[in-house]
């Protein structure tokens, strides 16, 4: 029910974006019946709410949604089953006591500081963007530089504008849809700036987006300055070398009264720090075992805290799980330690998660380090599978069924994605 | 006889594959680039009719935000787009509305083309 | 007609108005910014200094060991956050080593206390992340940091709440002398007053201009800062300076009050008054300088980066007495060590408008302390779960990032925040790693509400600093 906070519960799901949703339903798959899903902003769907356009559920739903939709689907399902979900409360801390039981301490608009015991945990904070600060920009303070995100807030839920002449560092998806986003709300969008010399975002969106309202994409090409006193006045763009220093000489003005920052996603881990549960350096999120439990017994996590996605069709897919063995850890279910490290190979950034078991079927999700067309995806010597084309911003998702790791006899299983030349033709 | 080319990229999965769509006085004569089927189709589509579907924002009263976002339930022809924005900017919404509601049937007198609400929103 | 008028609100015309209003006076302080502490304050190192630093026949010298002095006291009234962390200045060589012989000779003669030679093995023992090619170190335990705006905001509150009448969003356009007194006409307002005193900073030499007067002159001097992450927090206990070369103190480490550590500032001469851009150049000399004396600091480790200017007078020294013109008093050329002398600066500027005929009388009320603002973050669990039971708003967490809670933000409009930054330097609010992406749209609903604006008015910080701006319905 929204709003209802008892004191105890099977479950505690802090996040009730995608992740934390999908994670409820997972939880209550295995018959768990008493699950509280912790929301800090006034209501759940988290970053879905803002984000307008279509592309959501062709996976999962076989349909295409835009985000709300997609949000309100789970929604619905939650209201349905009786989960309890509160809205701008905050989790503060968790504690484990003697017993092993979890409490999480609550921020409450109404309750105040609340202690909620539960048997099971599960992170689903999600993730926040990178600053201006991280990726120091010099020049002046002015008002008018912001990231994406918070520029999508202010358009599709306050109805403002962040400005009218407006330029964007970074193309990945989230900085390509804001360009058209702007355009149709009657904002002028000067250029899409990349530092890379390729979009990160889906061609479909360089298309869509940039192509259809003849905004220029300048690759190799980052932002060197901000101007302007109290507001942006305007910005100094200059191409970059393979080694991505600025080549000052070729820079140049661009004139704008905003600058968008679309320049990468960051888990929100603040918490999972506090608590102690181990983080995976390269995804910046937590160590996972294959029933997606961190370091941290009872403690499990997925979504955008364990490692940034692009599609939430499998943010789903991830929460669904997690969520069903944080259930079944409420209902007592423990499992041994995980016997198979994984581990990321040739062109792999990560692979989560981070170890495998013999007796579970597992989603492994995992990045590329560079563009590769076709490659081969090498599992030990257990599988290999042609991929057409691979790039890093596109997340592998790979099936691995129990059958196929009971012949492994190791510890340590690696991933490689080896690139193949055009020529050489794989069986599939 | 003109024979003329036209490039594209295939937007219809992430391949993103180069397309040369050749054509004789307008008329399309072969599609070339293609990894699979999808592409000529795509190609034939965007030379000859392209469409696009988007979604926008229309203010909406009494809710918790003063923002309903809504869409288009199919594509309206790409050089349309800015008229279909006005049309639709043009409408108020009042708290509660649920999703799917039908805020506009047939925009721009194009069958089929309706503007829904992507979400419920509640009165507060 | 006033007593006095203090044009300009930053530190010194803030310590200055507290000081003020415990006469028998009308007083004014003027300043064109949106809030005070918006001009070099909010930019300010936060360092009290341990005072060995300036020479003894400078009006600096004389004032900044009093000054520190004073700051144990205005911290139990003010309750603003005041760590004397101490500092230490390291020695790079021979050469150095000689220098804080000298520096320990000089600070023990204007009487600073507890300066003590550090050998190499008391400097490893102490900081131990410091580069072990150090040959030594000076300290001086009496030094120390504070979040300067905070301070500043503390003692407007203390003198408003005695009485002082603060103008904001009024910059100064002229000043003209007449029988009776000074008139001050701002953008809004006119105001006459028997004494003005030019507190104005950057702008100093400005004002006094309105007046013709001529006598110094203002020399913006930039310093970059930045900002690193909280995982290097605790990197150094105390303040890190070099053996100082030159005009400026050089580079420093700075564990700031709220535990960030800071690295700067760079001192650059500029021509523009309004340039406080950071730069390339700029964040090379602090970096390279910088993890020489610590070399775990690494440039990657930059959340936020600032600048700010220093208002360095002709004469390198403060500039602070009487002119020409009747009445008008210089309070000038104010840079290091001016925040931690701005106390003792005060008195100094009292005594001299005594001198020139104010009548002092005391009032028979006056109120010294200032109930600071709740800290939800730094509060136990049962404090917390205390402060929740008295104030619901404050179980409604607006920035996840430094957990400050609605009931913060009001008491930060409450207390005189009108734009974002407001919010910010009052409750640390957008300060975090997000830097305001999730909490920036709440804390402006709430300025909004404040001050029966539309959302779209409410700036960044005052002037023509809007952030969003409406839909533009011009088809």
């Amino acid at each position: 029910m929204l709003g209802r906070m008892n004191k105890s519960y099977d479950c505690v799901i802090i996040g009730g974006g995608p992740a934390g949703m999908a994670a409820a339903m997972g939880a209550m798959d295995t018959g768990v019946s008493d699950i509280l899903v912790v929301e800090r902003d006034p209501e759940p769907g988290g970053i879905l709410r803002q984000c307008i356009h279509s592309g959501f559920g062709l996976h999962y739903f076989k349909e295409e949604l835009t985000g709300p939709e997609y949000a309100e689907r789970f929604l619905e399902k939650m209201i349905d089953n009786d989960v309890d979900v509160v809205s701008n409360s905050y989790v503060s801390g968790i504690s484990i006591d003697s017993d092993g039981s979890k409490q999480v301490r609550i921020l409450h608009p109404k309750a105040g500081l609340s202690s909620i015991r539960c048997k099971s945990v599960v992170l689903a904070m999600g993730c926040r963007e990178r600053t201006r600060g991280a990726i120091r920009i010099p020049g002046s303070r002015p008002a008018g530089v912001l990231s994406a995100g918070l520029a999508q807030k202010f358009v599709n839920m306050n109805g403002y504008l962040p400005g009218k002449k407006i330029a964007i560092l970074g193309s990945g998806d989230i900085g390509l849809i804001m360009a058209r986003r702007l355009v149709l709300e009657g904002c002028e969008v000067v250029g899409v700036f990349e530092m890379m010399p390729y979009s990160n975002g889906l061609t479909r969106n360089v298309v869509q987006c940039l192509d259809d309202f003849n905004i220029p994409l300048h690759l190799s090409t980052t932002v060197a300055r901000v101007h302007g006193r109290d507001r942006v006045s305007h910005i100094t763009v200059a191409p970059v070398d393979e080694k991505f220093n600025i080549i000052k000489e070729k820079a140049w003005d661009v004139d704008c009264d905003t600058l968008l920052l679309s320049v990468g996603l960051i888990p929100e881990n603040e918490l999972s720090e506090k608590i102690g549960v181990a983080l995976d350096v390269i995804t910046s999120g937590p160590r996972v075992s294959s029933s997606m439990e961190t370091t941290m017994s009872g403690v499990f996590a997925c979504g955008n805290v364990l490692h940034v996605h692009d599609l939430v069709d499998f943010v789903t897919e991830e929460a669904l799980s997690a969520g069903r063995y944080a259930g079944e850890y409420a209902r007592g279910t423990r499992r041994p330690a995980d016997s198979i490290e994984l581990v990321p190979g040739q062109n792999v950034r990560y692979c989560v998660p981070h170890t495998l078991s013999p007796e579970r079927e597992h989603t492994v999700y995992m990045r590329a380090t560079q563009r590769m067309q076709p490659c081969l995806l090498r599992v030990g010597n257990l599988l290999e599978k042609k991929l057409r084309f691979v790039v890093p911003a596109e997340m592998i998702n790979l099936k691995i069924k129990p059958d196929l790791l009971d012949k492994f006899r190791g510890e340590h299983l690696t991933i490689d994605l080896i690139p193949l030349d055009d020529d050489k033709k794989m069986e599939a | 006889m003109t024979e003329e080319n036209t490039n594209f990229v295939c937007i219809s999965c992430p391949m993103g594959c180069p397309l040369v769509l050749v054509t004789e006085d307008g008329e399309i004569k072969e599609v070339s680039g293609q990894q699979c089927n999808r592409g000529a189709k795509y190609a034939k589509q965007e030379y000859s009719d392209p469409k696009r579907t988007f979604s926008t924002i229309i203010t909406i009263e009494g809710a918790l935000y003063n923002k309903l976002p809504v869409k288009l339930t199919a594509p309206v022809p790409k050089d349309r787009i800015f008229d279909a924005c006005k049309e639709i900017h043009k409408m108020k919404a009042v708290a509660p509305v649920k999703v799917g509601h039908v805020f506009i049937e047939g925009l721009l007198g194009l069958d089929g083309v309706n503007v829904v609400a992507c979400r419920s929103m509640k009165k507060v | 007609m006033y007593d006095v008028a203090i044009i300009g609100g930053g530190v010194v015309g803030c310590a200055i108005a507290r000081e003020l209003s415990k006469y028998q006076l009308s007083t004014v302080l003027i300043e064109k910014e949106a809030e005070v502490g918006f001009g070099t304050t909010k930019t300010n190192s936060g360092i009290i200094h341990a005072g060995h630093h300036s020479s003894l026949e400078s009006l600096k010298g004389q004032l900044v060991v009093k000054g520190n002095e004073m700051f144990d006291e205005l911290q139990k009234e003010l309750g603003f956050g005041f760590r004397r962390c101490g500092e230490i200045v390291v020695a790079r060589d021979e050469e150095d080593l000689k220098t804080l012989d000298e520096l320990k000779e000089l600070g023990e003669k204007k009487g600073v206390k507890g300066l003590e030679l550090w050998d190499t093995d008391r400097l490893r023992r102490e900081e131990p992340n410091l580069s072990i090619s150090l040959t030594g170190a000076l300290y001086a335990p009496t030094a120390g940091v504070i979040n300067p705006y905070e301070f500043a905001f503390s003692l407007i509150e203390c003198a408003q709440n005695n009485g002082i009448e603060l103008l904001v969003e009024n910059p100064v356009q002229s000043i003209t002398s007449t029988d009776d007194g000074l008139v001050i006409s701002t953008s809004q307002k006119k105001i006459k007053a028997s004494f003005v005193l030019n507190c104005a900073g950057v702008f100093a030499d400005d004002m006094a201009g309105l007046l013709g007067l001529s006598d110094f002159t203002i020399h913006p001097r930039k310093g970059e800062e930045y900002m690193l992450d909280k995982g290097l927090e605790g990197i150094v206990k105390h303040l890190i300076f070099p053996v100082p070369k030159g005009v400026s103190k050089g580079t420093l480490i700075i564990p700031t009050y709220d535990g960030t550590i800071m690295v700067g500032p760079t001192a650059d001469e500029v021509e523009d008054k309004y340039n406080v851009s950071t730069t390339e150049e700029g964040a090379k000399k602090v970096f390279d300088f910088v993890s020489s004396m610590c070399p775990s600091i690494h440039p990657r480790s930059t959340i936020a980066e600032f600048a700010g200017l220093r208002a360095a007078s002709n004469t390198g020294d403060f500039i602070i007495g009487t002119t020409d013109v009747n009445g008008f008093i210089n309070v000038a050329g104010i840079q290091s060590p001016g925040l931690t002398a701005s106390p003792a600066i005060a008195l100094y500027v009292l005594n001299i408008l005594g001198k020139q005929g104010l009548e002092l009388i005391q009032k028979d009320e006056w109120d010294p302390y200032v109930t600071p603002p709740p800290r939800f973050a730094q509060l136990s669990p049962e404090e917390r779960s205390q402060c929740c039971k008295e104030n619901k708003d404050f179980g409604n967490v607006v920035c996840r990032c430094e957990l400050v809670t609605e009931a913060e933000i009001q008491t930060a409009i409450s207390h005189g925040a009108r734009t974002l930054d407001g919010v910010k330097f009052r409750t640390r609010a957008g300060m975090g790693r997000c830097q305001g992406g999730f909490c920036s749209s709440r804390i402006m609903e709430a300025l909004a509400e404040d001050q029966g604006k539309e959302f779209y008015e409410i700036t960044k910080r005052g002037k023509a600093s809007w952030i969003v701006c409406p839909e533009g319905k011009e088809d």
